[in-house]
């Protein structure tokens, strides 16, 4: 079971969903080339360009540590990374969880992505507001916090702090990025799993993907954000428990 | 709030921040008078109505949904995160805002403090958009540069081709000169051939210096290294130099400290400094002037120094005095004519010696000092003098291949002079020809042939039978050690640089006829 993290923090936010698969999967999370604790100068612009660049990337990863057909897990922008590559190598994956998905964050015609070209500037403008004074000053107020002893090695693992230029070159190539087409090809089976109050991919891009792919089951959970692996790692389990009984049989 | 101190009361409701509490979906549940204020609410309008993210414009509110949200679940807090937000009036205000998450009783809730940033936000704006500009300056400054190296390579790619195509045309005309001095020398009057003959060699020194100085620019010259004794070369160069001194009036004096001072060098190389700063020293100075060439060593350096009385350098011209065509910069130098590259071909053969040169003066009129610093060897052994062998030329049979027809024929008249029987061939296979009818016990090969290559026609011509034993020398305009290397490989005995010294041939002749 491969599990691929979303764009603006690492592999780290993981950590409620993947324990409850280690003992029946072999479970690996990695991060995507640019973020978390990856080797920054593999980061080439050309390469990473598009999400066609981390495909490949995740093609790698399963022939370097799978054997035979994995479950994988994506969330946000890592849902179309997995979707390009079970284009690619249908023959490698078993199934895909989806959560959160979005092939196109932008509104287009009949289409609500959610976003207008302008937000995705904002969005882009915020985080270079942001990244000015991020480098010391992430979460200090953590001290306060006795009942999370584990904490205090968090803060050394700089989670979530990527480098600024790369955070920007990756928010472009996700937010502009258009799989609307490619959704089709998928014919891996597919769980899209959708939160009920999400502002990144609203409810109406669940239902576009559940549409236009062949092999899917829409899921959606009750919470409110993005992040529902972690808001609602137990709901989520479920929901892709059931799935995987049914997928995997 | 019933159960709070009316001093408490009034610290949270009129903190110098706004004070929220949500629940983990960011409802809010609490919020102090600062917050109503600054967000244009009252409390009823917001407690359990209105979701804190929803104040947030949309580019923020994925910013902190991709960004703050997946932190504040792992980390249980957040500091100082940047965002506009949005007032009732839907006026935006920059802010910094940190959360604090806790458990209280069953619940999950979120501590907010906000607090006004706008003159930050102004200030960091600024630092942006300076950053922004000095990325863009510097992006166009690196353009610039590459545009200027690529126009440098251009231009040394162009000098090199311009002296080498200069060169050929040279090399007849040298070889015509000599026949006609030879024949006018029984006729008696010879003075326009030596203007003329003056002017050729002054001709050809400026397109070798062009060629040499384009060839060190490319990194392209060698050195021919071997052990050079100073004190014996800087003298002989000042006897060469003794008719330029002469007509200029100029009193050369030498200083020169008893040999043997040995450094690891190009003998020829090194000359060529010794007589360059000497013909620029005699340039620079009006009629009459002192110069003077020492020679010291000291602490494992050899110096060799041309001091004169002349026009001296302004100061500021100290530092790109060897710059290449530095001295077509100034008028008042312009008068005296010349590339400018005499100066740049010092440093650069200097430099291949791993030696150094500067320049000293004390400013216009105050006569000029070249310092040239070069590092004596380790193992001074001075060689064997050779001696010349002079025999003099028998009868020889020569050819002379070249396709182009006057520098094959004035060639073939100069060596007549010299006794030679000489045939003729414009082509490779012309010259297989004739070989197996004249015989030559010498032969002279152009290069660059339109049928076949010299390197190519040397082969052969030592294939035929008795080919093992005719003298082949190759001539050409190219002059490098590869080239060189390529000849003898191809089978030549020796390899010459158009135009063609005769001083070289002769003993060349010699050795073949005495053989």
């Amino acid at each position: 079971m491969v599990f691929a993290h979303g764009f603006g923090c690492d592999q780290t936010m993981w950590r409620f969903l993947s324990p409850a698969y280690e003992e029946r999967f072999r479970t690996i999370a990695f991060d995507l080339v640019g973020s978390g604790g990856s080797d920054l100068s593999a980061y080439r612009r050309d390469k990473y360009d598009s999400l066609h660049g981390y495909a490949d990337d995740l093609l790698d990863v399963i022939d370097e540590f799978a054997n035979g057909p994995v479950v994988f897990v994506g969330h946000s922008v890592s849902t179309m990374i997995g979707m390009l590559a079970t284009i690619k190598a249908p023959q490698k994956f078993s199934a895909q969880i989806m959560v959160g998905p979005s092939p196109c964050y932008i509104n287009d015609g009949d289409y609500i992505g959610g976003f207008t070209r302008e937000d995705i500037d904002e969005l882009l403008e915020t985080m270079e507001a942001n990244y000015l004074g991020w480098s010391s000053s992430l979460a200090p107020a953590i001290m306060g916090v006795p009942d999370r002893p584990e904490l205090r090695t968090e803060l050394t693992n700089s989670f979530c702090r990527n480098d600024p230029d790369i955070a920007k070159h990756f928010a472009r190539t996700t937010f502009l990025s258009d799989h609307r087409k490619d959704v089709p090809l998928s014919t891996v089976p597919a769980l899209i799993l959708q939160c009920s109050d999400d502002m990144v991919a609203p409810l109406s891009v669940g239902e576009f993907l559940h549409r236009n792919m062949p092999a899917s089951t829409l899921h959606i959970i009750e919470n409110v954000g993005h992040c529902p692996h972690m808001s609602a790692p137990t709901e989520s389990s479920r929901a892709i428990d059931s799935f995987l009984a049914g997928a995997l049989r | 709030m019933a159960d709070a101190t009316p001093a408490g009361d009034t610290m949270f409701e009129h903190a110098a921040c706004a004070l929220l509490m949500t629940s983990a979906d960011g409802l809010i549940l609490r919020a102090n008078a600062t917050a109503c204020s600054w967000l244009g609410y009252s409390e009823e309008e917001l407690v359990g109505q209105v979701r804190l993210r929803d104040l947030l414009p949309v580019g923020a509110r994925l910013f902190f949904n991709t960004h703050c949200q997946p932190i504040l679940q792992v980390q249980g807090s957040v500091a100082e995160i940047q965002v506009d937000v949005r007032n009732r009036a839907k006026e935006r205000t920059p802010m910094l805002i940190n959360i604090v998450r806790h458990r209280e009783d069953d619940a999950i809730v979120d501590h907010w403090a906000l607090f006004k940033a706008s003159d930050r936000r102004a200030y960091e704006r600024e630092l942006l958009a300076a950053r922004k500009a000095a990325e863009a300056a510097e992006t166009e400054l690196k353009k610039l540069n590459a545009q200027l190296s690529a126009a440098d390579r251009r231009k040394d790619e162009f000098l090199a081709t311009l002296s080498h195509e200069l060169r050929n045309p040279l090399a007849p005309m040298r070889s015509a000169l000599d026949v006609f001095k030879l024949r006018s020398a029984r006729a008696g009057d010879d003075r326009l051939l030596q203007i003329f003959d003056r002017q050729l060699r002054h001709m050809t020194r400026l397109v070798d210096d062009l060629m040499e100085v384009s060839r060190i620019t490319q990194g392209r010259m060698q050195l021919q290294r071997a052990p050079v004794e100073l004190s014996a070369l800087v003298r002989s160069a000042a006897q060469d130099m003794a008719d330029t001194m002469k007509a200029a009036r100029h009193s050369l004096r030498l200083f020169v400290e008893d040999g043997p001072i040995m450094v690891d060098g190009d003998a020829t190389r090194l000359a060529q400094v010794v007589i360059n700063l000497l013909t620029n020293a005699a340039k620079y100075t009006p009629d009459g002037g002192m110069i003077e060439l020492h020679l010291a060593s000291r602490s494992g350096t050899a110096e060799i120094r041309v001091r004169d009385n002349g026009i001296g350098i302004p100061v500021p011209a100290l530092a790109t005095v060897f710059e290449m065509f530095s001295q077509l910069e100034s008028a008042l130098d312009r008068a005296k004519g010349g590339l400018g590259i005499g100066l740049a071909l010092v440093r650069g053969i200097v430099g291949l010696h791993d030696g150094s040169i500067r320049a000293e003066s004390e400013g216009l009129q105050q006569g000029s000092t070249f310092i040239v610093s070069l590092p004596l060897s380790a193992d001074a052994v001075c060689p064997a003098e050779a001696v010349p062998l002079e025999i003099v030329p028998r009868p020889l049979r020569v050819m002379v291949v070249d396709d182009n027809q006057d520098a094959a024929e004035t060639l073939a008249m100069a060596l007549e002079l010299f006794a030679c029987e000489v045939v003729v061939a414009y082509s490779g296979a012309q010259a297989l020809e004739l070989v197996r009818v004249a015989d030559p016990a010498l032969a002279l090969l152009d290069i660059g042939l339109p049928d076949m290559n010299g390197y190519e026609l040397a082969r052969r011509l030592r294939q035929l039978p008795g080919g093992g034993a005719r003298t082949l020398i190759a001539t050409t305009g190219w002059g490098q050690q590869k080239d060189r290397e390529r000849a003898f490989d191809a089978g030549f005995d020796h390899h010459l640089t158009k135009p063609i010294d005769f001083e070289l041939i002769k003993p060349l002749l010699s050795k073949a006829g005495a053989s």
